[in-house]
């Protein structure tokens, strides 16, 4: 047996086969001018890149950019990945998808990146928090960041003379008032998985501890101590949602938010250029969950929704920071804010959505926390099994489960994470 | 003259066979290494032994998507063949337009059972549960797909709705081979109506009996395109299919060198399954 | 027989049948209904959503086609398919020539034909990842890998076709043309080939329909390419229509429509097709 020899000729005739007939699908890029992709994962903002991506190269000759906003972008990444075909910068959000990336030196270090210094530090602070273990260098230029918490209907509040909650049972309250009133409090999407985060996220960032995920990965605290206030919360929300709640979609959620058929609507800043896209005219604002039982306990449960990194495949890293440069330029990021009630990353005078009136108490304030899912691997389907937990109300088994499929999934960054400990101590 | 023959032949065949190799057989041992590594799919990874496959056993979702295809296919084969042997019984009767029907019958195959699923996701959501709450069934006036115990069933219709159209013209072919004389002969003997079928049709078309049944099982056990369509797996993740687990936790999800773990008991399982298929019913076949 | 018997038709088994057809015309009919309508038509009583639209709009339609970039799917997935089965017919005639005259007396082509047979228990779960790495390694992430993994998932079944169908046709063929002095590679392609005509047509038909509506592959292997098929367009713009569900099916309507046209004109050959295939 030739073995090893025959496998590579059989590659080689493979690939010129392929070859021969696939000429002329690679660039053809000109002389003289670099092409810089960036791939971002918000389809909702597609409209906006489009308009940069067009701006930037009208007045830049020496370089030319792509920007692409593909549905489910992190599978398509992630695809790319896996076929080792990276694009120049990645637009991402702050989660443990970037934590992955960082691990697998994917990234480029940008601390050398002159606009980070514009960026609020509490911001860069999270992204550190993000890493698996700390690495040296900064990976990421937040660019916006989110809010999620309940979004309300304005006029229907008024008409009733309904009073913003401040605490939970205040909250409860509300709802019980609004049932009485004759209309209904919320409205899930829950056949969507992910949706079920939403609200999950907002009340643990008030119950749970920050780090909770450290703590564990740390083998010093559980799920079962960290989450068991929150779950038992949730699940007293679900009587005041419509009657089916797993049969429809965030699609429908937001198209019966926007309809009037809820009061209330649980769920992020980002999910409003839906809704007004169904009905544009409408006056929303939020207020952050109230999930604690003093108002002291409440935070805002905040995260950066949009990040741009570079990867550490770009060729031309001078070019990216160009680009990266444009995007963060105060007129742009303005627009963005604009059209997508983003919160912005960088300092600076931003006007804010006015649906973001409810929070900006807690945003000037700096009282933020962010998302607990960001430390979830997405391939422990957090999601699903809180869709579960909703279905089931076993508060037990779901905590139980949790806690043992975290071990499960995260075996490998719990290693890592003791190693480096005994490494380095604890910090 | 001899030798231009035989090395025509090699020519004619060692270039498709290295394409196959290439793109069927090498990967296929890649799949076999990876299932042995903890990769994400990216990044550096490691050789972790057989940790994958023992935990492949431990896992509840893996155990539950299993559970699910497995109950989805039996269910499926049981429903598609009994409806399609009826239809291909009623097709080959006696009718007038038999070749309209039977091309009208045939139509659903002909669809992409992505876009077909979608079509079904409105109907199970939005007018199942309509014409149930008009009729003032109560039990019914919720979409199937999203409880836990009935969302399968709808994902089994959807199948079913389209399987049973190939079927059926599987079926028809089997009728037709079916001579005029074994009739006759039976009609002689009286027998009519289910005794007919059970002791003059049905040993007759048995290797067609066996054909669907390949067919269909095999086709279940892979389905990946109405569940993407119809469930994305939920709800609580009562109905992933194998495919469509490998595809969302190993491609999308971070668990390539786990995924590629549960593609190989996969596939043993499918090549276990076919062989004991094909043994079974050749010998049924040989007994009658 | 009597030809009196054959107009005596079985009028309860009709009525039944046509009954039965109700379940395959309701999902078209509400397709092709909701696809016309505009979303203020809809109301969320069954009658609402079944009668039929006000106006017959086409304007669904245009947006649909550019929302998910219609023409240039469509082209996608008929350069794919046409591309396809052109090969298959080409290639696995050829190799399911060869394997089908020698196997019988070589243990060494037997041992490549059950080689590749086998292939067909191989599901594409397994393969779809390290494919996704090495179709990209071969820069081969673009429709031309699509077809060459195309060429090579649909070998095992239709070498099985053609070697079983060579069975039915005379070695006396080929050695009169050898004896004429022809080579062995003219004696295929002028007498052999033509003589399979029956199988090109049940290969062409049963590799158009797996490959036009196929998901997975194009999804695996294309993903992020910029390019898509039907059904790949499908899924990648489903998130964009929102709840404008007339856009939706506006869309899908689109995406069927051209196999159900190929369907009405071709339906003989593809019933046929369809049934040699599986039965052989």
């Amino acid at each position: 047996m030739k073995g090893k020899h025959a496998k590579n000729l059989l590659y080689a005739g493979c690939v010129v086969l392929g070859a021969v007939s696939f000429t002329g699908c690679g660039s053809s890029a000109k002389e003289g001018v670099t092409e810089i992709e960036i791939v971002q994962y918000k389809p909702e903002a597609a409209n906006y890149f489009e308009k940069v991506e067009k701006a930037f190269n009208e007045s830049h000759d020496n370089i030319h950019l792509t920007i692409n906003s593909p549905n489910d972008a992190s599978t398509i990444l992630r695809t790319r990945f896996i076929r080792e075909d990276y694009p120049d910068i990645i637009g991402i959000g702050g989660d443990i998808n970037y934590s992955y990336y960082v691990d697998a030196k994917i990234l480029a270090d940008v601390s050398d990146y002159e606009g980070l210094k514009d960026i609020t530090p509490a911001y860069i602070a999270i992204d550190e928090a993000l890493e698996l273990v700390p690495v040296e260098g900064n990976f990421a230029v937040p660019y916006v960041a989110n809010a999620a918490g309940i979004l309300y209907n304005r006029d229907m509040f008024e008409e009733h003379g309904w009073q913003i909650p401040n605490t939970w049972q205040e909250l409860l309250d509300l709802c019980e008032q609004i049932k009485a009133d004759g209309e209904q409090p919320f409205y899930f999407g829950f056949k969507d998985t992910w949706t079920c985060l939403a609200p999950w996220n907002a009340m643990a960032v008030d119950l749970a501890d920050a780090d909770a995920a450290r703590q564990v990965n740390r083998g010093e605290a559980t799920f079962t101590e960290q989450y068991r206030e929150t779950a038992e919360k949730y699940l007293q929300l679900l009587k005041y949602g419509q009657s089916d709640p797993f049969a429809y979609g965030y699609n429908d959620a937001c198209t019966a938010f926007a309809n009037g058929e809820s009061a209330m609507y649980t769920i992020g800043s980002y999910a409003v250029p839906q809704i007004k896209s169904v009905n544009p005219d409408m006056n929303i604002d939020s207020f952050v969950f109230p999930a604690g039982d003093t108002k002291e306990q409440n935070t805002l449960n905040s995260g950066i929704d949009l990040q741009f990194c570079v990867t550490a495949a770009c060729k031309n890293k001078e070019a990216a920071y160009e680009v990266l440069d444009f995007l963060l330029a105060d007129e742009n990021l303005q627009q963005y804010i604009d059209d997508q009630n983003a919160v912005p990353c960088k300092q600076g005078d931003f006007r804010l959505a006015p649906m973001l009136d409810g929070m900006s108490e807690y945003i000037q304030a700096g009282n933020m926390t962010d998302y607990q899912d960001h430390y979830y691997p997405s391939e422990m389907a957090v999601d699903a099994l809180l869709q579960t937990y909703l279905i089931e109300k076993d508060t037990d088994k779901f905590l139980e489960t949790f806690d043992t499929n975290w071990i499960r999934y995260n075996r490998d960054i719990i290693k890592m994470v003791q190693d480096y400990e005994a490494e380095h101590g604890n910090e | 003259m001899k030798n231009e023959k035989k090395r025509t032949y090699l020519l004619m065949t060692l270039p498709i066979l290295a394409l196959f190799i290439c793109f069927n057989t090498i990967p296929l041992i890649q799949g076999v290494i990876y299932s042995f590594t903890n990769s994400r799919g990216f990044g550096s990874y490691d050789y972790v032994g057989l940790r994958n496959y023992i935990d492949l056993f431990q896992d509840l979702r893996v155990g539950k998507s299993y559970l699910f295809t497995i109950k989805l296919a039996i269910g499926s084969t049981i429903v598609v063949n009994v409806i399609s042997l009826i239809l291909a019984l009623a097709l080959n009767s006696k009718i007038r337009a038999k070749s309209f029907f039977r091309a009208a019958y045939f139509l659903p195959n002909i669809l992409g059972s992505l876009v077909v699923g979608y079509i079904f996701n409105y109907f199970f959501t939005y007018i199942m549960p309509a014409f149930f709450q008009m009729l003032g069934t109560d039990a019914l006036s919720t979409s199937i797909l999203s409880n836990t115990k009935t969302a399968w069933i709808g994902v089994l219709i959807v199948c079913a709705w389209q399987a049973i159209a190939m079927n059926t013209i599987i079926y028809i072919s089997g009728l037709q081979t079916v001579p005029e004389e074994v009739y006759e002969a039976g009609d002689l003997d009286g027998a009519t109506g289910w005794a007919r079928f059970k002791n003059l049709t049905f040993p007759l078309i048995i290797p067609f009996f066996t054909i669907n049944m390949v067919l269909s099982v095999k086709n279940f056990l892979m389905v990946f395109d109405q569940i993407m369509a119809l469930t994305q797996g939920g709800p609580a993740q009562s109905t992933e299919s194998i495919s469509y687990l490998i595809y969302k936790n190993g491609m999308a999800g971070g668990q390539f060198g786990f995924q590629s773990a549960n593609a190989v008991v996969f596939f043993i399982v499918i090549v276990t399954i076919s062989v004991l298929q094909m043994r079974f019913s050749s010998k049924k076949e040989e007994q009658l | 027989m009597k030809a009196k018997e054959n107009i005596k038709a079985n009028w309860p088994v009709m009525v039944l049948l046509i009954l039965g057809l109700s379940t395959i015309i309701f999902p078209l009919y509400m397709t092709i209904v909701i696809a016309f309508k505009n979303p203020s038509d809809m109301t969320t009583t069954i009658s609402g959503i079944l009668s039929l639209p006000k106006s017959w709009s086409l304007d669904n339609f245009r947006q649909a086609m550019e929302i998910t970039d219609f023409w240039h799917s469509l082209g996608y997935s008929l350069l794919i398919t046409s591309i396809t089965i052109v090969l298959c017919i080409l290639l696995h005639s050829m190799i399911g020539y060869v394997l089908g005259r020698t196997r019988a007396k070589s243990k060494f082509y037997n041992f490549i034909y059950l080689f590749i047979v086998s292939g067909m228990f191989v599901p594409f779960a397994i393969l779809m990842m390290p494919l996704a790495k090495q179709t990209a390694v071969m820069h081969l992430g673009n429709w031309g890998g699509v077809i060459l993994l195309y060429v090579v998932f649909y070998m095992p079944m239709n070498i099985l076709l053609y070697s079983g169908y060579l069975v039915n046709i005379p070695t006396a063929l080929e050695e009169a043309a050898r004896v004429d002095g022809a080579s062995t590679w003219k004696t295929y392609w002028s007498i052999i080939f033509p003589i399979m005509k029956p199988m090109h047509a049940t290969v062409a038909v049963i590799t158009a329909l797996a490959v036009w509506n196929d998901v997975m592959t194009p999804l695996v292997i294309m993903a992020g390419s910029g390019t898509n098929t039907l059904p790949l367009a499908q899924l990648n713009f489903q998130t964009q229509f929102g709840t404008n569900y007339n856009l939706a099916f506006a869309s899908y309507l689109l995406s069927l429509i051209p196999i159900l046209i190929f369907y009405v004109i071709c339906q003989k050959q593809i019933l046929n097709g369809v049934v040699n295939g599986a039965v052989k």
